[in-house]
């Protein structure tokens, strides 16, 4: 009798999962299928309502193509889009899938490798040529453009001038120099006027990412997954110059954004080496404006190294869903061609885009008072064109949290080669 | 009078009228037994689909490996690999310690409190029982941010050490692989306590208390009630909050994410927390996550074993 009702139920439990994995069939093949389905709704994804949603604002308000439809913007947490975009694509139902979604450079190849048929290539659509080199490089996949490339994040050195002259320099002497030369200011500041020279948070390898892409150098190989961590000079190089600001105790510890944030917004520091985003957060201490400037990136005491580095960045992706022609032709409209859409971005939020003709735009001319009338945009956007492309690869997080233990080892006293080989052994072992 | 009429009627029944009987009894019984499958059907149903169904697919999974959706069987490599996986052994020594600490910390401070919450002497009562309890009505991500908070480099704590001289200069805690283990430790045990207080409060009221005036009168100290009467009492209560919190450890999760996120270095990371790190932070593999996955399942059942081994009825 026992066995009877077990029976009854494992068969009414599989006539359950049966009716339930049918039903999936049917929905993602009414949505995954080939051919355009005329919708009248796209939905797009990003995360920041002040700088990306806002943006897409901005950029419905611009289009001014012929499409007839409505673009739906949602904002979701980086992390939860992230999250989403994997166990959707990833369970291969697009339902609730948006048209258009926004993802951090550093991550765009292993979406793009992981769900190969998951996107829509844009390469017919946009021109690259238009866009600065080093933001194709991270879009594009197998001779395809899948990304347009949206905001840049050319990284440049916020310096608090009044710091500078108190310690005996001007904006000049810390223009264009290599972060030895940087190191050194550092220490006479801090002398001067008791001020660290900048933030490090040892749990963040930003610093080091920076500092290796002045020389065209990443965590990875051209290939964008072999780990290049062992006997990759650039690395080794950026190490010992972290653990020079370290041992310089020019570098005020910090341990997360808030505190960052704070520790130049209190003018704790007298500079702020990372990505150009950071503007509206340097703004925000009204009562600083015009003591800073905004210099280009150190570099690496290296031959080949350049003053322009990137940090963080991001790009549009248009799904393989129905709609997918919509969403091209919305991007296309918007941020694909319209140089216009990006004196807005500029003048309204200060997003600074990778479209080149935007930049003989008027927005892009403006001298901004809080940094001493210096025409900030121009000079970022004549730094985005000269960053060295390099590719993200796959695996930037995660040969990252791997350095970050090897960061600090070699901080702590251990040989660099062997941290280093450490690393890569450890990075080749997991990234299979 | 009815008894022996039922009784003589029985005797009276033909032999083949009883079989049928005993049939009808029987069919009946099974016709209630289908009764009650038929009310728990549903929630049986949505186990199933719910619960068992993805086990069942989680543990095909953690044979699979491959970036996101290319996923390809791999047969054992994903176990091998999890052996030989730094990161992987880094999350579950920490877990283990925190297991360590934690667990038998917070088992022994809660039975503490409910001992003292429980003297009828005792005034304001409420007040502490609620004082000790409010931690767990907090959500995670809030105290785990107000916990980050007052540890931070400026924070409560440190001002306060330096103020009163108990340190020469601050201690950055979460920066450093011991101290960011304690706060972890403190933070979770700050959390739960109060939980597993309120069992043992319940458990207390329910012992006879002429246990306790008998072993006054024979002369018992409160050391020796406690360690005799008290303790094993409460056993079954002891055994069940040891496993839950054990599993709840083990999982731990939001904790670690929003006090440290892993660091210094990989000094705090949990399981979970790999696991989640593998899923989404890099290039998702999902086949090796779910390995790692069920080797919280496979140490949540010999832990648990162990437990009841070493607590539970010896039968």
């Amino acid at each position: 009798m026992k066995k009877f009702n077990l029976m009854f139920l494992a068969a009414a439990s599989m006539a359950a999962l049966a009716a339930c994995s049918s039903g999936d069939e049917e929905a993602s093949g009414g949505s995954g299928s080939e051919g355009s389905a005329d919708v009248d709704e796209i939905t797009a994804w990003a995360w920041d309502p002040a700088f990306n949603i806002a943006a897409l604002e901005d950029a419905k308000e611009a289009y001014n193509g012929d499409g007839d439809y409505e673009v739906n913007i949602i904002e979701n947490a980086q992390d939860d889009i992230i999250q989403k975009l994997n166990t959707g694509l990833s369970s291969g139902t697009t339902n609730g899938m948006p048209n258009i979604v926004l993802i951090e450079d550093y991550r765009a190849q292993s979406f793009l490798q992981a769900y190969p048929d998951a996107f829509h290539p844009l390469t017919d659509v946009i021109d690259s040529e238009d866009f600065a080199d080093y933001k194709i490089a991270t879009t594009s996949f197998d001779g395809e453009q899948y990304g347009l490339p949206f905001d840049s994040g050319v990284a440049a050195l916020y310096v608090r001038t009044d710091y500078l002259e108190e310690a005996g320099y001007s904006v000049e002497d810390v223009t264009d120099i290599t972060w030895q030369e940087y190191i050194e200011i550092g220490k006479d500041v801090k002398e001067a006027t008791g001020k660290n020279m900048l933030t490090l948070d040892p749990n963040d390898l930003a610093q080091v990412r920076m500092m290796i892409q002045t020389n065209g150098s990443w965590y990875v190989e051209e290939d964008g997954s072999t780990p290049n961590i062992a006997g990759n000079e650039t690395l080794e190089k950026g190490f010992e110059t972290y653990k020079e600001m370290m041992d310089a105790d020019i570098a005020k510890i910090v341990s997360d954004w808030s505190q960052f944030v704070g520790a130049f917004n209190s003018g704790d520091v007298a500079s702020v080496p990372t990505g150009n985003w950071i503007t509206p957060s340097v703004k925000q201490a009204a009562d600083q404006s015009g003591k800073w400037a905004v210099v280009p990136m150190p570099r690496l005491d290296m031959e080949g190294a350049v003053n322009a580095s990137n940090l963080g960045g991001s790009s549009w992706y248009v799904l393989n869903v129905d709609g997918k022609e919509q969403a091209a032709d919305f991007l296309l409209n918007t941020f694909g061609s319209n140089p216009d859409l990006y004196q807005t971005l500029v003048k309204d939020i200060g997003a600074l885009g990778t479209y080149s003709p935007a930049a003989e735009g008027d927005a892009y001319a403006v001298e901004d008072e809080f940094f001493g009338g210096q025409q900030l945009i121009t000079d970022l956007s004549t730094w985005t064109d000269k960053i060295p492309a390099v590719n993200y690869g796959l695996h930037t997080y995660a040969i990252e949290d791997i350095l970050v233990t090897g960061m600090q080892d070699y901080l702590n006293g251990a040989e660099l080669d062997t941290v280093l080989e450490n690393v890569q052994g450890q990075a080749e072992a997991q990234l299979k | 009078m009815s008894q022996l009429g039922t009784k003589k009627a029985e005797v009276d029944l033909p032999v083949r009228t009883k079989y049928e009987e005993s049939r009808r009894q029987k069919t009946g019984v099974f016709f209630k037994k289908k009764v009650g499958w038929l009310f728990i059907i549903v929630s049986v149903i949505a186990i199933t689909i719910f619960n068992f169904y993805p086990m069942v697919q989680a543990f095909l999974l953690s044979f699979q490996s491959g970036m996101g959706a290319n996923l390809e069987y791999v047969g054992l490599d994903n176990w091998r690999r999890l052996f030989g996986d730094p990161t992987f052994i880094a999350a579950l020594t920490n877990t283990t310690i925190y297991l360590l600490i934690q667990v038998p910390l917070m088992i022994v401070l809660a039975l503490f409190f409910s001992v003292l919450l429980n003297d009828p002497k005792l005034k304001f009562k409420s007040f502490f029982r609620i004082a000790i309890f409010l931690p767990c009505v907090t959500s995670l991500v809030a105290y785990s941010v107000v916990f980050k908070y007052l540890f931070g480099i400026d924070g409560i704590v440190n001002q306060f050490l330096i103020n009163f001289g108990f340190i020469p200069q601050t201690i950055n805690f979460l920066a450093d692989p011991f101290w960011a283990k304690v706060v972890i430790i403190l933070a979770i045990t700050w959390r739960w306590t109060g939980y597993n207080m309120i069992f043992y409060l319940a458990a207390l009221q329910n012992v006879d208390k002429s246990i306790y005036e008998a072993a006054k009168i024979d002369g018992a100290s409160s050391f020796q009630q406690f360690f005799q009467i008290t303790v094993p009492m409460l056993k079954p209560i002891i055994l069940f909050t040891s496993i839950t919190s054990t599993i709840g450890t083990l999982q731990i999760f939001d904790e670690i994410v929003n006090i440290t996120n892993g660091g210094p270095g990989n000094a705090t990371i949990s399981i979970s927390q790999y696991i989640y790190n593998l899923s989404f932070e890099y290039t998702p593999d999902f086949g090796y996550a779910s390995t790692v996955s069920y080797v919280i399942v496979i140490l949540v059942v010999i832990l648990s074993i162990i437990q009841f081994r070493v607590a539970g009825e010896k039968k």
